[in-house]
């Protein structure tokens, strides 16, 4: 049986007047590989940072491992979080991260670890400061990887990563995963490079939670129509839609919700062509501010 | 679905509270550089200046026992403090942040960077007050140089020398780390608050002591105190910035 590693209701973080996370609720399951996703600035580095007791919640309940995190060493010991944004100590360098790694780390694998520097040719002795943002993004990755916690937070892995290193990311990823499961949260708005990679996806925009649901429910949950503009004016007429793009007398709409065979044929004989939408157009639509006036419009149309 | 959280997993290795405090010490020592080698490279290269200054002057033919007396109040043998303070902030600006991605508690990690700090003035304390020894006993390093046996140094024998370094030591590391604390947990807001209250408490308390007559009062009681009861003082305002600096760190953010 699958067991629940965090359990949050409510939680809510402010900054003054702004609200960076907003009473959202949420658990996450021992042994899935989760995708964060949203735009910049819609609150998943807060939430993480919550989840790792380095932020306190303004309201709400947080449980990590049966207990609030902050400040508590036996949550803590169990979670791996390098931000994107991370500071590290003066003068360090990936050297001195690998170093120090085992002793907060107690399943830090340093065989993995030095395999994974090579793969990403991380220079070892290269200050921190000099790195590049993909070095940077990798040494957050392979401690990641390599410390193997039973929750690892990966955030904005991708980050200036170059094709190949993504490659090697992906592939370590799941090949130690296999080998040893544990529940996994990528965090990103890259989402077309992880989308393969998720099995359950938390889409957050400012501050609220658009949709949780699994990876395998969302792939082919929306569907973009397109044709002659009346025919998908008149197909779409009752569903919602999410997104519509237009040219000249040709039109498309993308709708949330699943098509049934009889829907698929009447689609055909109306000679409109369906597709599926891939995970990113379908967060594209449904966190772009420029649709979210279409889909008003839609509702006084209706 | 309901979502009930189970019994926490076991440990899987036993971890005991010294091994968690522990870390931070060698986390600070990871990079050798800036606890240790930095501040002795600073004191060492005051050293080499004074050295070469004491060569011209004796080369000069100057008067040997006056340069003594005149280097009395060189201030090189406090060269690394500032250093030190910069030092103490780092330790809580970047160390820290990096130390709760690493999963670290802020008590643990205030307490073991109390450690390392004890630990490093303790070191720098047994080394400034032998270092003032052997310079007496070479009659400064052969060349009349007086460097170290410099300021309250050098008159009241090691003890005095290591106790009052010990004490410096510790208000230097402590004072940066605790301040920043302060910026950790309220940010700039917090540090104007606490800036400007520190400067209206002197400004209070200069202008008690102005009406009320008492500065000549203090410098005798100052005076009275002799040099180890005055770094005694100092060694209480070390002991007092590492308690409110427990205090701020238990619910500072990570920048």
């Amino acid at each position: 049986m699958t067991r629940t590693v965090v359990h949050a209701t409510g939680l809510t973080k402010r900054y003054g007047s702004f609200t960076a996370v907003d009473a959202v609720n949420f658990s996450l399951e021992e042994n899935r590989i989760y995708g964060l996703l949203g735009r910049n600035g819609a609150g998943k580095t807060t939430i993480m940072q919550m989840l790792t007791g380095q932020l306190f919640p303004d309201a709400g309940e947080l449980d990590v491992f049966g207990r609030e995190p902050a400040e508590h060493a036996d949550v803590l010991r169990r979670m791996c979080f390098i931000a994107e944004s991370q500071r590290y100590p003066e003068d360090f360098t990936p050297a001195h991260v690998f170093k120090a790694a085992p002793w907060f780390f107690e399943n830090w694998d340093a065989a993995f670890a030095e395999q994974l520097v090579a793969d990403f040719r991380l220079p070892l002795k290269r200050r921190i400061k000099k790195l590049s943002r993909g070095q940077l993004s990798a040494v957050g990755v392979i401690v990641g990887l390599a410390s193997r916690a039973p929750l690892t937070f990966f955030d904005e892995p991708y980050l200036g990563l170059d094709a190949v290193a993504r490659h090697i990311f992906y592939d370590r990823l799941l090949e130690d995963y296999a080998e040893h499961p544990r529940t996994i949260v990528l965090s990103t708005h890259l989402i077309d490079e992880v989308a393969n990679l998720l099995e359950h996806v938390i889409l957050i925009d400012q501050g609220r939670i658009l949709f949780d649901r699994d990876a395998d429910e969302l792939r082919g949950s929306a569907t973009t129509v397109a044709g002659p503009r009346a025919a998908v004016e008149s197909f779409v007429a009752d569903r919602p839609v999410i997104g519509r793009e237009g040219l000249g007398g040709l039109a498309s709409a993308t709708i949330d919700g699943r098509l049934d065979q009889a829907d698929r044929i009447r689609a055909a004989e109306a000679g409109l062509e369906l597709a599926p939408v891939s995970l990113q157009q379908l967060i594209i639509h449904l966190t772009g501010t420029d649709l979210r006036a279409d889909s008003t419009e839609q509702e006084v149309a209706a | 679905m309901t979502a009930v959280i189970e019994q926490s997993i076991p440990r899987t290795e036993a971890r005991s509270r010294a091994h968690e405090i522990w870390r931070i010490v060698r986390l600070h020592a990871v990079n050798p550089s800036i606890f240790f080698g930095v501040p002795w490279l600073i004191l060492g290269s005051a050293w080499a200046i004074m050295m070469i200054i004491g060569l011209i002057i004796t080369g000069a033919g100057g008067p040997v026992d006056d340069m003594a007396k005149g280097m009395r109040y060189s201030w090189a043998v406090l060269s690394p403090q500032w250093y030190l303070v910069v030092v103490g902030v780092q330790a809580i600006g970047l160390t820290f942040s990096f130390a709760l991605g690493f999963g670290t508690t802020r008590r643990d990690f205030w307490i073991g960077t109390s450690m390392m700090f004890g630990l490093v003035s303790l070191l720098n304390a047994v080394a400034i007050a032998t270092l003032v020894q052997i310079e007496k006993a070479t009659n400064g390093w052969g060349v009349g140089i007086a460097m170290f046996d410099s300021l309250w140094y050098g008159q009241q024998g090691w003890l005095v020398d290591f106790y009052t370094t010990l004490a410096l030591q510790l208000l230097v590391l402590f004072v940066g780390a605790s301040v920043t604390t302060v910026y950790m947990r309220w940010r700039m807001r917090g540090m104007m608050i606490v800036m400007f209250s520190a400067i209206a408490l002197l400004l209070v308390f200069v202008a008690y002591q102005t009406f009320s007559g008492g500065w000549m009062a203090l410098f005798e009681w100052f005076g009275s105190i002799g040099v180890v009861g005055g770094f005694t003082i100092v060694l209480g305002f070390a002991v007092a910035f590492a308690v409110g600096g427990y205090l701020v760190i238990r619910r500072a953010t990570p920048r």
